[in-house]
């Protein structure tokens, strides 16, 4: 059975910023929703599926929040479910409506989520509990420390200075000053960035994403309605997942199949979605790339891992400007995670932005010309990993 | 428009079974100050932490090797950030493959100068050698151990 | 819309923990997989992809699907994660089966009782808002929807508690190696008694589906093929919502018998596993699903309609009441309705089941609905 296409024929997001106390959780979720309904103009009775997206609860602070969620994405008595893989639950949630509407299921799915990451208190503090009583709790792990040591190994490797991670947080800070709906606009220089605060070694302030609040949503449809109702559409061509051992310190010995310096897993996702998609030379068929990366340094491995530079040559390549709005391929032309953060929808955002690229809807931030782009969300340790590609 | 707040507390206590692979893990830990790893048969890499099987191979572990006290920093970073319920910074910690380990274990990296953050990063460069000291009081969980530089 | 291509399940293994177990959650997991992979004949190799279901509240752990990845096969493999509930794992493996993508998958779900409350860490699940100062926990959300139905049903008290004894009869048979009453209830919202609900245990289920050409090619026999699935949700607060129906069930229920080409449940159908989230809730779902209508409830449950010797036996396995691994019940049901069509489910095997229902049902009364329809032929709708 030959992989079928499935249309993106609504995009709504927020204007991210830190808190939003004028909206409850399932207010913002309706927010994003509305938006991407009347973009595509269609009823919510048309829609026959929802996939909701959401990561860890304790964001929220509400257990299984989703089901507070079932009237702000018009889920009453229709097919619902909830997708979590962490901080890949965005992308994840497109990806399970992609099959919703490929299996033949449905014609038209409604995907959303929201989070309040800027309300939690300390996320950090949650963070914390994604790691396993038995072994690692107990060490003060959090996903800035993991990838934190991540760069380390990244650094050993390769080479790597923090003046190069700065100079990734100066591209995404010119690409997001460009996008309305960033969290963190405010363009900064390498000097502003090596004078912020050390976090947790190699990671400076400037070099985390923000802890962000905002909705997002997408409707997907299949091609036949598209047709039949004459709509206006870009095209998931390509879906993948794979994921890495839970084990950070198995990603560091002999015989293991990843390391922790690298993203393996995140390499084999974005390899079946290109597959998927019939991309046999991505550096030459990829015209824009959202790649999730939460810290500065792991955007280097993320560009090698999509195959758009040889691994270990990220580096040089980034500072030349190849990734920048302007360059050959333009990596996270909206800022990209390091400008927003809101955990249960930023990977969602990664493939609606790419989406809005390659739909010439991107604005001011809009790669020229674009026509096929990759997008993917990382969840649990650097474990979960899901990728995807839109084309015109 | 008056906005309101509420705060809300998660406070749930969860008592987690170790198994008995990590519990006689840190039973050597605690009564021995002895570190172990388990073998997966069918690729023959010790695994550190212990598990009862591999979740590459998902084959089962079949026999108990000690492991360390030696080893060499795989990764490391240094926490200068206080965290809610996490430790007063600043502190360094990270991962390190025990002699005779194929696979590395955390802990904290103690006894050094962090006060400058460039100078401590090079003192723990990837590759050094470091050496597990036992806490005199040990309870059996990954605390009861750290690792200053050799 | 119907699915692409049908899906059957091949193998399944359910896994309880009695309380003197010494396994950890991870190696529990890594047992019942390896339980189904054999069940099916397949090594973790042959598995194109996994849903996993669990709730992290539960767990203890922020994103519980985490440590469990690696037990369950997860690493190097794809693997997505459907927290609302475990029935939603099997929905989501059969679309992913349905759109050609993937030929066979691993579904798991598992739930623990390593929280001091699991009641404390349900009770999170209302909103802030309005709710979270009321004592709202699965018991409560189960007892308002009971005192809604009994004020409409004159008897219906009396009438729950002698279809609990039923189901504990049927439950007697087959649950006897392992001691499956949880520890103590504590007290109960009235009108439930720890006559009519079980303490929770830790329990864990694995089931493997492949689709229809990879049943073909590989001469696949005595498979249980879905051949109706329908799935729906309610709305989240339960003040909007009338307790006296479940119209989200009706969704479910017909989108199931549609695509199975069932007229009349009764007759066709040989054997039911429902969720019985309390005796009240199993005599809803007996009437929205055609079992056995409100006005034939009294006469129905004297008569023994749904006794494991019926022409129609409800939840021969025990049910929720017989064995309550809180999170994972409903994916439970699914399997053991699966079992009894291929032929599998031991000494509560119904003989010559062909068709079986199976009905999931998760959240604050009922809020998630489920219906799937199993057969030992491939029926119904195909694209």
């Amino acid at each position: 059975m030959k992989a079928p296409r499935v249309g993106i024929i609504g995009i709504g997001q927020s204007v991210f910023t830190r808190r939003r106390d004028d909206a409850s959780y399932p207010d913002l979720v309706r927010e994003a929703v509305v938006l991407a309904m009347t973009q595509c103009g269609l009823d919510f009775d048309a829609i026959d599926g929802t996939v909701y997206s959401l990561s860890p609860d304790a964001m929220v602070g509400i257990g299984n929040a989703e089901r507070l969620g079932v009237d702000a994405v018009g889920g009453r008595y229709k097919p619902f479910l909830r997708i979590n893989t962490g901080g890949a639950t965005g992308i994840s949630s497109v990806a399970a409506a992609y099959y919703h509407v490929a299996s033949g299921a449905c014609d038209v799915v409604l995907t959303a989520g929201a989070d309040k990451v800027g309300e939690c208190g300390d996320s950090q503090t949650v963070l914390n509990k994604i790691w396993d009583p038995i072994y690692e709790r107990p060490l003060p792990q959090g996903t800035i420390t993991m990838l934190a040591m991540s760069g380390v190994r990244y650094q050993q490797k390769y080479g790597m200075t923090q003046e190069d991670m700065a100079r990734v947080v100066v591209k995404n800070r010119y690409h997001a000053s460009l996008n309305s709906n960033a969290h963190l606009r405010k363009e900064v220089t390498v000097e502003d960035v090596m004078a912020s605060r050390h976090i947790s070694w190699p990671i400076k302030l400037m070099d985390c994403c923000p802890q962000s609040s905002g909705g997002g949503a997408m409707v997907l449809a299949s091609e036949a309605f598209i047709k039949a109702n004459k709509l206006d559409a870009v095209w998931i061509t390509g879906v993948g997942h794979c994921s890495e051992t839970y084990y950070l310190g198995d990603r560091m010995g002999k015989g293991q199949l990843a390391d922790h310096a690298d993203a393996y897993a995140l390499s084999k996702s974005i390899r079946r979605s290109y597959q998927m998609a019939g991309i046999t030379n991505p550096q030459k068929e990829i015209d824009v790339a959202e790649l999730y990366a939460p810290f500065s340094n792991t955007e280097f491995h993320s560009i090698e891992a999509a195959g758009l530079a040889e691994i270990g040559t990220a580096v040089p390549q980034l500072n030349e400007g190849r990734y920048t709005i302007g360059g050959d391929i333009p990596v996270n032309p909206s800022g990209g995670t390091l400008c927003t953060n809101a955990i249960a929808v930023t990977a969602m955002i990664r493939v609606a932005e790419v989406a809005l690229q390659v739909w010439g809807k991107a604005g001011a931030h809009q790669v020229k010309g674009a026509q096929r782009g990759v997008a993917s969300g990382n969840g649990g340790d650097h474990q979960f990993f899901g990728t995807m590609i839109v084309e015109s | 428009m008056e906005l309101l707040q509420r705060k809300e507390i998660w406070n749930i206590t969860y008592t987690h079974a170790l198994g008995e692979t990590a519990s006689w893990f840190f039973v050597q830990l605690r009564d021995n100050k002895k570190l172990y790893g388990r073998r997966d048969a069918k690729s023959g890499r010790v695994l550190v932490p212990p598990r009862a099987f591999s979740d590459q191979t998902l084959e089962p572990t079949t026999e108990w090797v000690e492991v360390g006290p030696g080893g060499q920093i795989e990764t490391f970073t240094i926490v200068y950030e206080a965290f809610q319920n996490l430790p007063p910074p600043p502190y360094a910690f990270g991962f390190v493959m025990l002699d005779g380990a194929d696979t590395a274990i955390g802990g904290f990296f103690r006894g050094l100068d962090l006060s400058d953050p460039e100078k401590a990063a090079e003192k723990l460069s990837v590759g050094t050698r470091v050496m597990t000291t036992f806490a005199e009081e040990r309870i059996g969980d990954i605390s009861d151990f750290w690792f200053e530089l050799d | 819309m119907s699915l692409k291509r049908k899906t059957a399940v091949i193998g399944t293994a359910i896994l309880a923990q009695p309380g003197d177990d010494p396994r950890s959650l991870e190696e529990l997991l890594y047992d019942v997989v390896q339980d189904a992979l054999r069940d099916a004949d397949l090594t973790i190799e042959d598995i194109d992809g996994i849903v996993v279901g669990s709730n992290d509240q539960f767990d203890g752990r922020a994103i519980s699907i985490m440590a469990a990845s690696g037990s369950v096969g997860g690493v190097d493999r794809d693997i997505l994660s459907t927290p609302s509930a475990s029935e939603h794992a099997l929905v989501m493996a059969t679309l992913r089966i349905a759109s050609g993508l993937y030929e066979t998958h691993l579904i798991v779900s598992w739930s623990t009782t390593e929280a001091s409350s699991l009641s404390e860490a349900q009770r999170l699940g209302a909103d802030p808002y309005f709710h979270r100062r009321l004592p709202l926990d699965e018991n409560a959300g189960t007892a308002l929807q009971a005192n809604v139905m009994a004020s409409s049903v004159p008897g219906l008290n009396d009438l729950a508690a002698k279809l609990a004894a039923n189901t504990r009869s049927n439950g007697a048979r087959t649950r006897s190696s392992v001691s499956l009453k949880g520890g103590a209830l504590g007290k109960l919202p009235y009108p439930l008694t720890d006559e009519m609900v079980t303490a929770p245990v830790t329990g864990a289920v694995a089931m493997v589906i492949a689709s229809e050409d990879y049943v073909a090619e590989n001469n696949l026999t005595g498979v249980a093929w879905i051949n109706g699935m329908g799935w729906a949700t309610e709305t989240g607060y339960l003040g909007d919502r009338n307790l006296n129906e479940a119209l989200a069930l009706e969704v479910a229920r017909d989108r199931a018998y549609g695509e199975a080409g069932l007229t009349s449940p009764l007759t066709q159908i040989d054997v039911a596993e429902l969720t019985d989230v309390s005796p009240y809730q199993e005599l809803m779902v007996s009437d929205v699903l055609g079992l056995s209508a409100r006005a034939d409830w009294e006469t129905d449950v004297a008569s023994g309609l749904f006794s494991a010797d019926s022409n129609l036996p409800v939840n021969p396995s025990g049910g929720v009441l017989c064995f309550n691994p809180v999170f994972c019940t409903g994916l439970i049901r699914i399997a053991e309705a699966a079992n009894q069509i291929r032929g599998c489910a031991g000494k509560h095997q119904v003989s010559g089941a062909k068709t079986a229902l199976a009905h999931a049902a998760s959240g604050f009364a009922m809020m998630y609905q489920c219906v799937l329809i199993l057969g030992a032929e491939p029926t119904g709708e195909i694209a």
